[in-house]
This record gives structure tokens, C-alpha cells and sequence, in this order.
């Protein structure tokens, strides 16, 4: 009875413990008993709290006990990609030399945001590599597996963090996306993926990897639980210098207002040439339940994607040359070996990028005069096998690693808000997801289209019955 | 990068002349991803160089003291 609670939604979960229909002890025995059982098949844990969450469960039954009111997130369990920190875990961010470093002392902002709703944080994730991944494939650790086929990837960085919701452990996890990591993995496992506007969420307390573009954000099974999850994490942090001097604008209050009256377009050019038929067919099956008709186009997208590629490449080695120089052995070979290229670029190429996605930000800003959202595919294809190391877009054979984002990368470099929603087709086992992409700061449009196309059945997040 | 240069770029003696700058060791294997991965940076570095972009263009992070 309590474990079939982590099939449903997190908002059932906090109202079950609320209500006192279950305990939060039982729910976080149920999720720790989850882990025990399915994580060995999907290498979606790296490290489990469990003396951790049963105490903060039973501090949760306690208050309630007491007569207290309890947050809107009491009794969920959730997990994070092990780059956050975690009080008493070496943060890993993926690597095997992080695991050098002394354990974390605090939490990260957004888990303690979490935690102070109420939320029970269950264990540390599985992840690429210092988040330069788009496979969930890692040389360390081992692949997370795709819990709709066990034998293709998570997709990437956030693997860990998607194989986790996808099947069922918890019903939200947390990851970071610099290019795409957060909605790569949700398209192939097929969960919901938030990134916010870059600058909304506080990212204080995860490794870092391209400052210009990380974003941190949740993941989920609904529209409604990634809302639950985001708002309890909103708020202002002074030690993150890229956060924004915005006001939190939490969205669950509105995600029920619906779609009708909202302007939304596809966008084609860049984001039609590279889709593969599956992303097609997707796009166009959300288009037509909201009755998206127009498609317009980010004249810049492609040099935006190599711009951002660039970025990524010089601060990315930046970040990471003296671990190059001295340990360049213990890192994955597929990741150390990009790094290493990343050191060898000229500086212009980088000054250059910046003073373009200026440009391309403005492009974008001018799309959104007209439209409210935007609709583009979230990778080109379905989950690939793991191991595969190449593919074939438009007629082109490419690196798989550094290809699955290509549609996500132009919406990061300019830090709009995104979900990755899940669609799936009659007879297809594995989804695809769709970027909902809307101007910065509105997260709540984004989450207003998911929950109607939700409402029509239209994109579902259902936990993968591989068991 | 201009027209044609693509063509010109030796991303062998980049790695070579950039490797010893760096202090990083290149073993065979590493130096062969390396320069694929040049390659792929100068493909993307042209696409780039395409957009025009004034002198006055400002870069996109802005520093508040």
C-alpha cells in the first residue's frame, strides 16, 4: 500500500503523510526498500542516506505528532546527481578525483530548500563525469540504464537522476543542466525535466563545470510535482553570483489556467534539418493538441549551438586543467580527452561566443514579442544502446557524446526556460521528449502547457515496468 | 576564421605546440581524441565566424562590481 505510493505523485505522497493515511518513516522505508531492490539493474544510486532519511522521516511523524503544520513536500522522497553537496558525502560530480576531496560540510542551498518543505532526501545519483555527458554512461561507476530498456542509455548528465524517477525510486530528483543534462535524460527515460531561467535557482553547493550556462533544476513524473518542487526551492541566495535579482514567482497556483489563450509556435530550421521522424512526430503531436499552427525560426541556431559548444569546451578545461596535468589518467578518456582539446583553443573563439549570444538573446527576445512558447524537439532520436559511441543525423554520422544535445544547447546558451515533456507513440516502449521553451522568467508558462497537455493525455510520465 | 582556412587548420601542430604550454602529457591514444576533438572545435568556430558581430557588441556576462 505505502510502496504504491511511489508509483503516484509527490503532491499523494506529502497529502498521505499529512493526513496521516501513511507515515513519512513508511514512505522512506518504502523508497530505501525500492532502492535496495531496482538499483542494482539501473545503477541510478551512487550513495544512499538511509540513517539520514529515517531520521528526518521520523522528525516529520514527530511534528505531526506535535499538532504542527507540515510542509508541502512532508514525507517525499528525493535523491540528487551527485555533484550537489551533501553534508558528510564527498561529491563525486561523477569523478573518481573528487572522491579525494573531504566530505561536504553543508548541504547545497536547493536540498535544504527541499528538506525545509519537508522533503526526506534519500541518496546521491549517478551522473557523467564532471556533467560534460550527454549518455549517463560512466567509466567509474558504470552506466545508469534506462529503466524503459536496460540495454540503451539514460541519456546524460543527469542519467542517474532521470533513471531514478523513471523507475520508480523516487518521485523527484534533482540535476544541473549546462547544455542540455537535465532535459537529454528526461526525453529518454521519459520523465518531466524543469530548467529553469538561468539565474532563477541558486546553485550554491553544486560543482561547478561552465559557469556562463549551469543551471540546476528538478525532475519529476508531473508537471505538478516538478511546480511542488520548484517553488519550494525559489528564493534568493547572495552567495551565488549568478542568480538574479528577481522576485520568487512561485508557479503551482497557476499551472491549471490552461493553454488556450497562449501563443505557441514550433520552431523549424536548425531544430527540423538534424530531428530524426521520432522527435518529428513527437513535436507535432504536442503541436496538435495545442493547436500550435505556426512555425517560426532562430535564424542564429546553429551558430548559437557552436557558440555554445565553444563555451563549454574553454571553461569546461579551465575549470579543470591543473586536475588535467596532474591526474589526467584517472579521468574518463572520454572526457578527459575533450578537456584537454578545450585548453588547447584560442581565447578569441570564447570572446567571441559571449558577444554573440548577446546577439542571439536578443533574436530570441524579438521571437517572443509574438509568441508565448515555443515547441522544438529535445533530442534528435530515441534512447541509443549504451556503448554506442556514433550516430546518424541529417545523413551525417556523428559522436553520440557530444550530439544528443544539439537541440537543447541553443535554448541553455541563452538560459530560457525549459520543460522536457515525455511523448510517446502507439506501440513505441521508449518516449521522446519535446522542449516547452518559454521567455526568461516564465517558468509558469511552460509548467501552464505541460500540465494541459497532461490533462489531455498527451504527455505522461508513467514509472517503466522493466521490473 | 576565414573561407578556406578550415582546410588550412593543422590541429596536429596545434596539439603539439599547446601541449607543452599546457604541461600536459599527451599519450598516443589521448592525442588522437584530442585532435578530433580540434577538429570538431574549429568546424564549430567557423559556423561562428559566419555571423557578423560589430566592434560595439557587448559580451553577454556583464561584471557588477
Amino acid at each position: 500500500m505505502t510502496a504504491a505510493l511511489l508509483d503516484g505523485s509527490a503532491h499523494a505522497i506529502a497529502e498521505a503523510v499529512r493526513s496521516g493515511s501513511t507515515s513519512a518513516r513508511e514512505i522512506a522505508e518504502a523508497a530505501l526498500g525500492r532502492v535496495k531492490t531496482r538499483n542494482g539493474a539501473l545503477g541510478a544510486f551512487t550513495d544512499v542516506t538511509a540513517t539520514r532519511a529515517l531520521a528526518k522521516a521520523d522528525a516529520i511523524d514527530a511534528a505531526r505528532a506535535r499538532g504542527e503544520t507540515l510542509g508541502p513536500l512532508a514525507g517525499v522522497p528525493f535523491a540528487v546527481k551527485n555533484l550537489f553537496d551533501v553534508e558528510g558525502l564527498r561529491t563525486r560530480a561523477g569523478s573518481k578525483i573528487n572522491r579525494d576531496l573531504p566530505p561536504a560540510r553543508a548541504d547545497a542551498t536547493i536540498i535544504a530548500r527541499l528538506e525545509a518543505a519537508g522533503a526526506v532526501l534519500i541518496g546521491a545519483l549517478n551522473m557523467g563525469e564532471y556533467a560534460y555527458d550527454f549518455t549517463g554512461e560512466n567509466s567509474h561507476d558504470g552506466p545508469s540504464r534506462n529503466p524503459h530498456d536496460l540495454e540503451r542509455m539514460t541519456g546524460g548528465s543527469s542519467g542517474g537522476s532521470a533513471a531514478a524517477v523513471a523507475g520508480g525510486l523516487v518521485p523527484i530528483a534533482l540535476g544541473s543542466d549546462t547544455n542540455g543534462s537535465i532535459r537529454v535524460p528526461s526525453s529518454l527515460c521519459g520523465v518531466l525535466g524543469l530548467k529553469p531561467t538561468y539565474g532563477r535557482l541558486s546553485r550554491v553547493g553544486a560543482f561547478p563545470f561552465v559557469a556562463s550556462f549551469d543551471h540546476v533544476g528538478p525532475l519529476a513524473r508531473s508537471a505538478g510535482d516538478l511546480a511542488l518542487a520548484y517553488d519550494a526551492m525559489l528564493g534568493r541566495d547572495g552567495a551565488d553570483p549568478a542568480q538574479a535579482e528577481r522576485p520568487a514567482t512561485p508557479v503551482s497556483a497557476t499551472l491549471h489556467e490552461g493553454a488556450k489563450e497562449l501563443r505557441i509556435a514550433k520552431l523549424g530550421g536548425y531544430f527540423a534539418n538534424s530531428a530524426g521522424p521520432d522527435a518529428l512526430a513527437a513535436l507535432d503531436a504536442l503541436a496538435r493538441a495545442l493547436n500550435a499552427k505556426r512555425t517560426v525560426e532562430l535564424a542564429h541556431a546553429d551558430a548559437a549551438r557552436s557558440a555554445a559548444y565553444l563555451i563549454t569546451m574553454i571553461e569546461g578545461a579551465a575549470l579543470h586543467l591543473e586536475r588535467l596535468r596532474a591526474r589526467r589518467q584517472d579521468f574518463d578518456p572520454d572526457v578527459g580527452d575533450r578537456l584537454i582539446a578545450g585548453a588547447m583553443l584560442p581565447g578569441a573563439w570564447a570572446a567571441r561566443a559571449q558577444k554573440f549570444r548577446r546577439l542571439f538573446r536578443d533574436e530570441a527576445l524579438a521571437l517572443f514579442r509574438d509568441v508565448d512558447i515555443l515547441l522544438a524537439p529535445a533530442t534528435p532520436c530515441r534512447a541509443p544502446k549504451l556503448g554506442q559511441k556514433t550516430f546518424v543525423l541529417a545523413g551525417k554520422e556523428m559522436l553520440v557524446r557530444p550530439n544528443l544535445g544539439l537541440f537543447t544547447q541553443p535554448i541553455s546558451f541563452i538560459g530560457l526556460p525549459v520543460v522536457a515533456a515525455p511523448a510517446w507513440t502507439a506501440g513505441e516502449k521508449l518516449p521522446i521528449g519535446v522542449q516547452i521553451i518559454a521567455a526568461p522568467w516564465r517558468e509558469d508558462l511552460a509548467l501552464r502547457v505541460v500540465s494541459a497537455l497532461e490533462r489531455e493525455g498527451v504527455v505522461r510520465a508513467p514509472v517503466a515496468k522493466y521490473a | 576564421m576565414n573561407e578556406g582556412s578550415l582546410e588550412a587548420f593543422d590541429p596536429e601542430a596545434l596539439a603539439s605546440a599547446m601541449a607543452p604550454l599546457l604541461g600536459l602529457a599527451q599519450p598516443p591514444e589521448s592525442r588522437a581524441q584530442t585532435i578530433v576533438h580540434l577538429r570538431i572545435a574549429a568546424e564549430h568556430a567557423e559556423k561562428l565566424s559566419s555571423v557578423p558581430l560589430d566592434d560595439q557588441e557587448e559580451p553577454a556576462p556583464v561584471f557588477t562590481p
